[in-house]
């Protein structure tokens, strides 16, 4: 078996970003767009740590643990906004957020 | 961590203790706490302005965290421009907060937030740092955006504002750590000389085993990464083809927001564009500086095609804001000490213009903000006269008419740009500078030209917004008429921000 | 008194302004006060402008009551002042025109009155700023901060069409104008790499070599902007619709200062700054055809125009071909009687619109088929339209002849076809004003709301005396206007086309009329050794 490389890691990160794009360009409900962001947030940490432990760096650890810690706060005020909304219009469903133009 | 390091960051953190002593003053004292906060935000900001003329000199030679954060003349500049954006929207937005019923202490205490963050990013020469100065201010912004709770448009635009800015914050992250990967580094100066060097900074730390990995910079990953990183920063600073959000968020958000948003928020995102592009990529310009020409003449030309069809004066001002982006990458095409100098300019006479436009915008609309379409400005230049004479101002100045801050703030862009020999852009830009001035006329016409259609109350200018008003109205026409001293502090800033860049200083 | 003389430009240029800041604070209701002032200062403007023309030395080439003071230091643009002889008579027109326009408002304006008279105080400010300036970026600022004024002032007291035709007028000129600040910019930039200094300064960039390609890109780059403003053919469509919803005094100062803007730009930037592309046989046969065109085709369409005051809008269009045509004979002759016609037009049209404005005040209708036999009812006012209209179409003793003549003369001088062109557009004034003047002065006074009309008051009569007597003047002794000129018209020529004087040393301005004592070597050699001598002469002359 072939030993696990940096490029290896990269196609795994690009995987989950990609999925991530797809998702939040198709899926019309709101949560699981949401859910396809942290996805690419992860990705984005699956490189980090990646390229961290190649340069033997820490600061690529580092950098992780913030991102980490920045999604969850963006998860906690994307929530709420949501719940927001879901107040005024009763629908989490991204066609049916139309009240101004896109 | 020294005590150093603790004043580079002094004015972040007096924000920040000022933002949690807003916010917890609610909690203990229920009745007349309203008054207390815009004041306490404002001592705020002042406080944190002190501590930015305290380090004056600013100079970089010093830089805190491990050359994490630079409180350089460049810093310093956009942190005195967010401070003064901050007090000038929180002094718009007392009859706002008071007539819309808000929850005063929060809605400061993120104004602060927001604020900090934006001063974080402004500072950081470090992708790390960047990253959560973004984040910090973005998050603060989402929240501000939805804070009419009780209206739809304003959830709806949080709403979107959200999804599209986490989008594009996770686009940026990536280019990020494709950048780290490809140069091992991600302070910027770091990056910079990676790139110079094309080999990647693994050298400097390599241990016997990780040898194999010392190597070139894989040219394909650093240009991934750039257009990435364009696209993080395009979308920050409503540029197309990422200005999709703009109008829907600036129509949607609380008007003293909106003002926010389209100076301060813009404005920071502008400057870690700059030093970023400037700073860690400028060996690659020719690798970018296509996209900044491609965007920048598309951002004139869709906004102000798009603004010329609107009826809502804040969507107007949303694509005449996108217009206003594009303008500036014209300059920050130019990529040179100039142009820098013409974008830190032009954003500080953009802004002050802006939250004049805004401020009168958000006192005429009333409660609910209901007259915010243009056919109820009509016959307001004889029913409110000094209104409408300052809107008259800053609508001229944002046109760029001769003895306004906008029209130096132009005359720089296209100075910089036409000697950086980008011809054919800077002719299309002044043709679209001259185009604009069509949707702005019209809000002039409506005001001084039109009979009213209907008899809108319009209610008595109080003193802070009055203040704004006449503060911002002298800042466009000294701008316009005394540039001087701004532009030299903007010239010797952008001139000490790529000066340490040749000296190669870590 | 010698700090007057020192900084009377300031002084001129600055008193509109200080009343329209007066005029603001004065109370709203107060109307018969807001027009005494708006008056009284208008009348100071014009008469602390008298003593230029006396102190003026016409035998200096070099600017006069130089002002200068550092602004924008980083960029180099400074508030500098300073008058040769064409911004003189301009900067006179401007200030007698000014009071004119403001005197010709008193019953004409009721509404918003005070707001009327500051955008007419700042607009004198703006034109004489433009006329006085000697730093290129201060002359844009002017250039663009008098849209504003002047957009207001069709927008709001304007007819029927205002709004469309205060928009078009703005973005028209608008468009044009940026385009110029990049070709200020091009000349700034190729200013500072050959001499290493940054300046806006307009004797300097007189002074630039500058490759051929080069200048005629800077050149388009100015002729939308002035051409826009002149009107010249095509680019005239915005100034018909302009002046007929003006009210009278903007039309009386857009058709006499304003437009001139444009042709007085031609004279002080495009020639001598750009003089290879001025003189260069495409520019010079696209300028001539588009005068020629415009000349005709304003004379024709005046002809068939309708309404009154559309009428003298387009035969300004045609006296405005002839300016341009003129100056772009590129000959000694065409250039002053093109300058001098700028005065003559500023005149002459400035007072058709107020003769428009009058009756329209007592009529409240420009349709020409409304009236017919006013000479009847009001014989005073049917004599000075007669002098006027006589001086637009060139009558001998008038001005309209002189600066014709000249222009002509210059033009056969250069090709013959251009003048016998030119001739009909004289020709087509003649019918279209003469039958004007007999549509509405002569026949049978039929119509019974034009049976009391009042004859002119002593105020009308004042805002028309000094053009008829400025036009008797200028036709009867033209020498002093033609001895300021001399100077200016010499120092173009020689930039344009420098040996033009050695093969004609009798020429309008020629150094040796100048200086008796440089000998004329006039039967010159070859064209090198004339450039040559004609530089070392103006060399002495100075």
């Amino acid at each position: 078996m072939p030993p696990v490389t940096p490029v290896h890691y990269l196609f795994l990160s690009m995987a989950l970003f990609t999925i991530g794009v797809i998702g939040v360009l198709t899926r019309r409900n709101v949560i699981i767009i949401l859910i396809s962001i942290e996805l690419i947030f992860n990705a984005v940490n699956i490189n980090l740590v990646a390229f961290s432990s190649q340069f033997a760096s820490i600061s690529g650890q580092t950098f992780a643990i913030f991102v980490i810690v920045a999604a969850a706060a963006e998860a906690a005020v994307g929530l709420g906004i949501i719940i927001a909304l879901f107040r005024n219009k009763e629908t989490v469903n991204a066609d049916e957020i139309d009240l101004m133009k896109w | 961590m020294q005590t150093s390091d603790l004043i580079r960051i002094l004015p972040e953190i007096i924000l920040a203790v000022a933002g949690i002593v807003v916010m917890l003053l609610g909690a203990f004292q229920k009745q007349n706490a309203g008054r207390m906060h815009p004041a306490i935000a404002l001592l705020g900001l002042l406080g944190a302005a002190g501590a930015i003329a305290y380090q004056y000199p600013w100079r970089s030679l010093d830089p805190a965290f491990g050359g994490m954060l630079e409180l350089d003349a460049f810093s310093a500049f956009f942190h005195i421009l967010f401070f003064l954006v901050a007090a000038l929207v929180v002094l718009s937005s007392s009859e706002y907060v008071a007539q819309e019923r808000l929850a005063s202490g929060e809605y400061h205490a993120l104004l602060l937030f927001a604020t900090m963050g934006m001063g974080l990013m402004a500072s950081s020469n470090d992708l790390i740092m960047i990253f959560i100065g973004l984040e910090i201010s973005s998050l603060a912004s989402y929240i501000l955006v939805g804070f009419r709770r009780g209206v739809a448009t304003s959830s709806e635009s949080s709403l979107k504002y959200f999804l599209l800015g986490s989008f594009a914050t996770a686009f940026l992250l990536y280019g990020i750590a494709l950048m780290f990967g490809a140069t091992g580094a991600t302070n910027l100066t770091e990056i910079h000389l990676a790139l110079q060097a094309e080999q990647n900074t693994v050298t400097a730390m390599a241990s016997p085993q990780l040898t194999p990995l010392v190597g070139p910079v894989p040219t394909a990953l650093v240009g991934l990464s750039i257009a990435l990183l364009f696209v993080g920063f395009a979308f920050k600073v409503s540029a197309v083809p990422f200005q999709i959000w703009t109008p829907d968020v600036y129509q949607g958000a609380p008007t003293p927001v909106t003002a926010f948003l389209s100076t301060g928020s813009k404005a920071a995102a502008f400057a870690v564009f700059l030093r970023v592009f400037m700073v860690a990529l400028e060996g690659s310009a020719q690798d970018w500086v296509w996209l900044l020409w491609v965007s920048g003449l598309l951002s004139m030309v869709l906004g102000n095609l798009a603004a010329l069809l609107q009826t809502n004066i804040k969507r107007m001002l949303a694509y005449s804001s996108i217009a206003h982006a594009g303008y500036i990458l014209v300059a920050f095409t130019a990529h040179s000490e100039e142009g820098v100098a013409a974008v830190m300019f032009y954003l500080a006479a953009y802004a002050l213009m802006n939250i004049g436009a805004f401020a009168v915008v958000s006192h005429f609309g009333n409660r609910g903000e209901r007259y915010v379409e243009m056919e109820h400005y009509a016959g307001l230049g004889y029913r409110a006269p000094l209104l409408a004479a300052s809107m008259t101002v800053f609508l001229l100045s944002l046109i760029g008419i001769p003895l306004t801050g906008g029209f130096f703030g132009k005359f720089y862009i296209f100075r910089a740009a036409l000697h950086a020999d980008l011809v054919w852009l800077t002719v299309l830009g002044v043709l679209n500078s001259a185009i604009a001035a069509y949707y702005y006329l019209r809000v002039i016409v409506f005001m001084y030209m039109h009979p009213a259609a209907e008899q809108i109350p319009v209610e008595r200018v109080r003193p802070a917004m009055g203040f704004v008003l006449i503060f911002s109205m002298a800042a466009t026409f000294l701008l316009g008429i005394f540039p001087q001293a701004v532009l030299d502090f903007a010239s010797q800033a952008a001139a000490l921000l790529l000066e340490n860049l040749g000296n190669g200083v870590l | 008194m010698t700090w007057i003389h020192d900084h009377i430009l300031t002084v001129v240029l600055f008193i509109p302004l200080a009343g329209a800041i007066l005029i603001m604070f004065l109370p709203k209701e107060n109307k018969n006060g807001v027009r005494w002032a708006a008056n009284l200062t208008a009348f100071l403007g014009f008469l602390v402008s008298v003593p230029l023309f006396f102190w003026f030395d016409s035998s200096v080439g070099e600017f006069q009551f130089v002002e200068k003071v550092e602004w924008i230091p980083s960029i180099g643009a400074n508030y500098s002042l300073g008058l040769d002889g064409i911004s003189l008579l301009l900067v006179l027109l401007t200030t007698i025109l000014g009071f004119i326009a403001i005197l010709s408002s008193w019953t004409s304006i009721n509404e918003r009155l005070k707001e009327y008279y500051v955008f007419l105080l700042l607009l004198q400010t703006g034109m004489l700023g433009v006329f006085m300036t000697l730093d290129f970026f201060l002359f844009y600022v002017f250039w663009e901060v008098m849209l504003v004024p002047m957009y207001f002032l069709i927008g709001i007291w304007g007819g029927a069409r205002k709004l469309y035709a205060a928009i078009k007028f703005f973005l028209y000129t608008l468009v044009g104008s940026v385009l110029m600040l990049l070709g200020i910019l091009a000349l700034y930039f190729i200013n500072r790499s050959q001499t290493g200094v940054a300046t806006f300064d307009i004797v300097a960039l007189q002074n630039l070599n500058i490759p051929v390609n080069l200048q005629l890109w800077i050149f388009f780059a100015f002729f939308v902007a002035f051409a826009i403003k002149v009107p010249m053919f095509p680019f005239h469509t915005w100034l018909p619709d302009a002046h007929v919803e003006a009210p009278t005094a903007g039309s009386v100062i857009l058709a006499g200062v304003l437009l001139k803007m444009g042709t007085y730009g031609f004279v002080r930037f495009s020639l001598p700054m750009l003089p290879d592309a001025s003189s260069h046989p495409m520019v010079v046969n696209l300028m001539i055809t588009l005068s020629l065109i415009a000349i005709i085709y304003g004379g024709l369409v005046s002809l068939m125009q309708k309404d009154w005051k559309k009428l003298v809008a387009y035969s300004s269009v045609s006296h405005m071909g002839f300016i341009t045509l003129g100056i772009f004979t590129l000959n000694p002759n065409g250039l002053s009687g093109g300058i001098l016609q700028q005065i003559n037009h500023g005149i002459s049209t400035g007072a058709l619109f107020l003769i428009v404005g009058i009756i329209y005040e007592r009529r409240h209708t420009r349709e020409i088929s409304e009236f017919g036999g006013l000479s009847n009812v009001m014989p005073v006012y049917a004599t000075m339209f007669l002098i006027v209209a006589m001086s637009s179409l060139g009558l001998p003793t008038l001005n309209g002849f002189i600066g014709e003549f000249v222009i002509l003369q210059g033009a056969f001088e250069e090709n013959w076809v251009w003048a016998a062109l030119a001739v009909t557009g004289i020709i087509l004034a003649a019918a279209y004003l003469l039958w004007l003047y007999q549509r509405t002065m002569f026949g049978p006074l039929d119509n019974p709301k034009n049976k009391n009309l009042k004859d002119l008051n002593f105020r009308e009569m004042m805002t028309l005396v000094p053009l008829i007597i400025l036009a008797f003047w200028i036709g009867l002794y033209p020498k002093p206007f033609f001895r300021i000129l001399e100077q200016p018209v010499q120092k173009i020529m020689e930039r344009v086309r420098p040996a033009y004087y050695a093969a004609h040393p009798d020429a309008f301005g020629a150094p040796a009329r100048l200086n008796a004592a440089a000998q004329p070597s006039a039967s010159l050699e070859t064209e090198a050794a004339a450039v040559r001598s004609a530089e070392k002469r103006a060399g002495a002359s100075r």
